[in-house]
């Protein structure tokens, strides 16, 4: 433990309360500065491009098809164990394709592995999408089947 | 008779019917300033939800406060537990009757009430409730009475912290009570009257304001400086507002002397100690910015320039403008009040009482003794 010594104030300070005025400058100052609240559900906040918001699935125009190939890689490396994975024989081409696809949201703690890990080209069939907004009523609501994965989730509306 | 029974029974009547409704819609908003001033200052935008910037938002406070359960602690003394924020209302309310909110009498002239017949005859209404005589000290003696209501309320919580906020708030309020007087006396000697009224007139008839009394002729000489600052001080520590809150004392002692309360109980003591800042606020523009004297007074040429916004209203104008400066000056002091809040963080209890024994009522005694020694060198 040390004891912090601070310099004596000079007379001049202490009589006319110059730390005292100096401290209300401050404020005074801050008052005319614009506020960096954001009005939230009337306002929505600017997602940056690299957010990462809920795991989602997607396919591209490239690959007919589901891009998903049930390599099971996402369900390994996912730390919370939440992603079940079941394949079927590609109704296209040669390998698998995804049959059943699971995510439970409740576990998930939005660490990308999953998009990091998936080997699919051109781009990963599980991807971090910019949605945010994870509450719901239910508890069974946040297990998410492949239907539910592939459509964006609509955003709700405000009056104000 | 029937004239007496109008002007002494019926009048002031509607006069305290007014002052009460106009004060508890002046603390509503007043309350809405405040979050609305500190979250500027503190970079952020407060209430927005309720109206138009929050402008709804007080009168969504007052539904819930009284829509809220009353909670009564099990081993609370019911009845003290119930009067004290009563006895806190009571001073603050009674205090606003010697305040002269402006100079000019409204002259009512005679008619007739419809329906019930009944004549009235002329009258002349002063915006004053009572110009006593000893209006300051009433104004001492009555707002000092509101301690009882903190200190009972604290005892009949049967808390800890309720029990520790009002020992804080007695001993605070005690200490402060003298500064706050001495702070006044060079006024009263300024005046020579004791009257709320009187002392405005006096500044009206010296031509102005007592801040700026100057006895040796000398700009930026004012003596009455320290005396404001006497006041504020003393003023924001009797109403237990920041950086002397040692009674609510948020972050040591949950919630103070109201911990235990709730809902309309509650509203009370906040509506009282919105109103005593009000008061405060009122004190300072009557005794030392000029009550209802315009901004301007006491400058040459810009004295009679802002005497009346509405001279085709002739007395009633007047009246108005009066009304209208004294709003501005209590409105300008009570953002002092809140700025003092945003900015400084709470003395502890050995500060508070060093700062007001040692510091504050030397320099009150001093205060005086430098007024009286400029007066009697000017004769």
């Amino acid at each position: 433990m040390s004891v912090v010594q601070r310099p004596e104030l000079s007379l001049w300070k202490r009589l006319f309360l110059v730390e005292l005025l100096q401290g209300m400058a401050v404020t005074f100052r801050h008052w005319w500065r614009k506020p960096t609240t954001e009005q939230y559900p009337k306002e929505r906040p600017k997602i940056l491009p690299r957010f990462r918001g809920i795991p989602k699935l997607q396919d591209h125009p490239d690959v007919e098809g589901i891009l998903c190939i049930a390599c099971n890689q996402c369900s390994i490396i996912c730390p919370d164990d939440c992603i079940t994975v079941l394949g079927e024989p590609r109704t296209v081409g040669k390998g698998k394709q995804a049959k059943v696809f699971i995510l439970d949201y409740e576990r998930c703690c939005l660490c990308g592995l999953c998009e990091e890990v998936c080997p699919t080209t051109p781009v990963p069939a599980i991807f971090m999408s910019h949605e945010y907004e994870l509450a719901r009523y239910k508890r069974v609501d946040l297990m998410n089947d492949m239907k539910e994965l592939y459509e964006p989730q609509p955003t709700k509306e405000y009056l104000k | 008779m029937k004239e007496q029974l109008i002007q002494y029974l019926a009048v002031p009547m509607l006069q305290i019917a007014a002052i009460i409704g106009v004060m508890l819609l002046c603390v509503m908003y007043l309350v809405l300033w405040e979050r609305k001033l500190i979250a500027f200052m503190q970079v952020r935008m407060g209430p927005m939800r309720v109206g138009y910037h929050g402008l709804l938002q007080p009168i969504a406070d007052v539904v819930k406060l009284l829509l809220k359960e009353d909670v009564v602690p099990k081993a609370a003394d019911r009845w003290v537990h119930l009067i004290s924020p009563i006895i806190l209302m009571i001073p603050a309310l009674a205090c606003f009757a010697v305040i002269p909110f402006t100079g000019t009498s409204f002259e009512v002239g005679a008619f007739t009430i419809p329906l019930v017949n009944y004549d009235v005859p002329a009258l002349t209404v002063t915006s004053w409730v009572a110009d006593l005589n000893i209006g300051l000290l009433y104004f001492l003696a009555i707002s000092s009475l509101g301690v009882y209501g903190l200190v009972l309320a604290g005892w009949s919580s049967n808390s800890k912290y309720s029990m520790l906020g009002s020992l804080r708030s007695a001993a605070q309020m005690i200490s402060y009570e003298v500064p706050l007087g001495l702070s006044i006396v060079a006024i009263l000697m300024l005046s020579g009257t004791a009257s709320l009224v009187g002392i405005v007139e006096a500044q009206q008839e010296a031509g102005h304001w007592w801040l700026f009394w100057a006895p040796l002729g000398v700009p930026l000489l004012w003596p009455q400086f320290i005396g404001l600052f006497l006041y504020f001080v003393a003023a924001v520590a009797e109403t237990n507002r920041a950086p002397f809150d040692l009674p609510e004392a948020e972050t040591e002692l949950v919630a103070g002397f109201h911990t235990e309360y709730s809902g309309m109980k509650f509203a009370f003591m906040f509506l009282a100690e919105y109103l005593n800042m009000i008061l405060a606020a009122l004190i300072v523009s009557v005794l030392f910015l000029g009550g209802w004297l315009p901004v301007t007074f006491g400058i040459p040429g810009l004295s009679e320039l802002f005497g009346n916004f509405l001279p085709f209203l002739g007395g009633a104008g007047a009246a108005i403008t009066g009304f209208f400066w004294l709003a501005l000056k209590v409105f300008l002091v009570l953002t002092v009040y809140l700025w003092l809040r945003a900015t400084f963080p709470r003395y502890r209890y050995d500060q508070l009482m060093s700062l007001g024994w040692k510091w504050l009522i030397p320099m009150g005694l001093a205060h005086v003794m430098v007024t009286a020694l400029f007066m009697l060198l000017r004769g």
